[in-house]
């Protein structure tokens, strides 16, 4: 079945995503790479977005990052979600960027800037989301 | 102007917005329908001569395969020569029509939208929702994208907020004064009022947000030469332009990529108008928050990055400030209606240089800045509007 933007209601079937939310589930963080250009890219294409490369595959992420831009959400879209919330933008070590939550901190502590690292959590679903939970060691 | 350019051929002829509501009693069809006449009426047109047309097809009825301005020919009870389903609302649509007539595929363009009877108790309008499969999952909201923007202006540049809620509360006391606005009547506003409202997204508050409403707009576009023997004072469209930075609500906007969203788009306006921004004595603006409104401004080069909120503090925004914006009180006060509130910016700007805008006129506009979308929804349009 097909749900509202025409996505496969089993997430790990979609074409392009399947095997972002298959790895997702099994705990790993993976982005599409161009074995072409070797850029890291996402959301994940069809295509290339720099060289337009079919070529690409999921690959391993170090799951490191930083906090690009962060707001703490407290009317959510939907009662589906438990306000408040923090939604961010994150840089990822191999040069790209989702849009996730901060977890492992209260939403005031979350910053721009801040160093983070991916923590799976369950979504309002009951899916596995990799959200990012601040950087316990120092650096 | 010289007339050598297309879009000096052409004229805005008519206008009109229905009444608006948080709900109106009405289908989208029904108030849509009454934007459209009461533009052809405002221009001194019928129905039958229209022969371009760029409208949303909400039903019932009609198709159901690629619904829109085509299901309109079927009301209007007679073929069309020109069609655009693209986007058909605001600037882009004011443009593409304006286009069109002037190159002859069609002589009286007819832009409309709206809607009614569609806004249910949600705490936001469900086109607010991107159900993009990595924005939905963390609900994600079009407030909460504008703010990853505007929080990294706030890292950047630590605007007095005061003065950013201040801009909220200037174009609200507009919408307070003007009678046709949903808000009409509430207020009026402090800054404080704007700092107290209930948070939604950081930085913005309620206070600081665009309003979901209901109702509808129209405009009708022709060439300048059957504008001269229509009812209404012409209005030229000196010059316009647009940005497609990318799809909307698929990655999250960055500042760095989209603070300065529009500046292109904008020059070429300009440059086509033969005008500056300085020149512009009116500003209908994309309000859907306040942090938009500080950006618009820094990227028209009206003031400089980071001093937006200080620079509009300074210089007014009401309708005997120096910079009047939003004189019939925006998208945060008067209304914001689905397909139709980008129509809005030009309905205003219109009546501006006609000198008919009621209680937010201000005195001798000749030159009004219409602009849609912003820094959040990655595309942007601008046009600069003046007497035909």
């Amino acid at each position: 079945m097909d749900g509202p933007a025409g996505q496969r209601r089993d997430r790990r079937l979609r074409p392009l995503t399947g095997q972002f939310w298959a790895a997702v589930d099994r705990g790993e963080l993976v982005r599409p790479v161009c074995r072409d250009c070797r850029r890291s890219f996402f959301v994940p294409q069809f295509a290339c977005p720099r060289c337009q490369s079919t070529d690409w595959a999921y690959e391993p992420s170090s799951g490191r990052g930083r906090v690009y831009s962060c707001t703490t959400v407290h009317r959510p879209p939907t009662p589906a979600f438990d306000a408040p919330y923090v939604l961010a933008d994150v840089d990822v070590e191999e040069g790209w960027h989702l849009l996730t939550w901060i977890v492992g901190c209260r939403p005031e502590d979350a910053a721009i800037d801040m160093a983070v690292s991916v923590r799976f959590v369950s979504g309002p679903d009951g899916h596995r989301l990799p959200a990012f939970a601040p950087e316990e060691t120092v650096r | 102007m010289s007339g050598s350019h297309p879009l000096h051929r052409v004229a805005i002829v008519g206008v009109a917005a229905t009444e608006m509501a948080r709900r109106l009693d009405a289908t989208s069809a029904e108030t849509s329908l009454r934007a459209a006449l009461g533009a052809l009426d405002d221009a001194g047109l019928a129905v039958a001569d229209v022969d371009g047309v760029a409208a949303r097809w909400p039903g019932p009825g009609g198709t159901v395969f690629q619904p829109g301005s085509a299901d309109w020919a079927e009301v209007f009870g007679h073929p069309l020569r020109w069609v655009c389903d693209t986007y058909p609302q605001g600037v882009p649509a004011a443009l593409d029509a304006a286009a069109a007539v002037a190159a002859g595929l069609c002589e009286v363009a007819l832009v409309f939208g709206g809607q009614a009877g569609v806004m249910g108790g949600a705490a936001v309008a469900d086109y607010t929702r991107p159900d993009n499969e990595f924005l939905a999952c963390w609900g994600s909201l079009t407030a909460a994208q504008f703010a990853l923007v505007a929080q990294v202006y706030r890292h950047r540049f630590a605007p007095d907020v005061e003065r950013v809620a201040a801009i909220a509360a200037a174009i609200r006391n507009a919408g307070s004064a003007n009678p046709a606005a949903v808000m009409a009547g509430r207020g009026p506003y402090t800054a404080a009022d704007v700092l107290e409202s209930p948070p939604v997204a950081e930085p913005f508050r309620l206070l600081d947000l665009c309003l979901a409403t209901e109702g509808a707009a129209a405009m009708v576009i022709t060439t300048a030469e059957r504008a001269r023997d229509l009812r209404r004072q012409p209005v030229a469209i000196l010059g316009g332009g647009a940005q497609w930075h990318r799809q909307q609500y698929v990655n999250p906007p960055r500042y760095d990529e989209v603070w300065g969203l529009g500046a292109d788009a904008a020059r070429r306006a300009f440059a086509l108008a033969e005008l500056g921004p300085e020149d512009v004595d009116v500003f209908e603006l994309y309000d859907i928050n306040t942090y938009e409104v500080v950006r618009q401004f820094e990227m028209l080069g009206l003031c400089a990055e980071g001093e937006g909120a200080d620079c509009l503090w300074e210089a007014g925004i009401g309708r005997s400030g120096r910079h009047p914006v939003n004189t019939d009180g925006g998208l945060l006060s008067y209304s914001h209606i689905g397909w139709g509130g980008p129509t809005l910016k030009i309905v205003e700007a219109v009546r501006q240089i006609r000198g008919t805008a009621g209680p937010g006129q201000v005195a001798d506009a000749e030159i009004a800045l219409v602009t849609g979308a912003g820094a959040g929804a990655q595309y942007y349009n601008v046009m600069v509007l003046g007497r035909g």
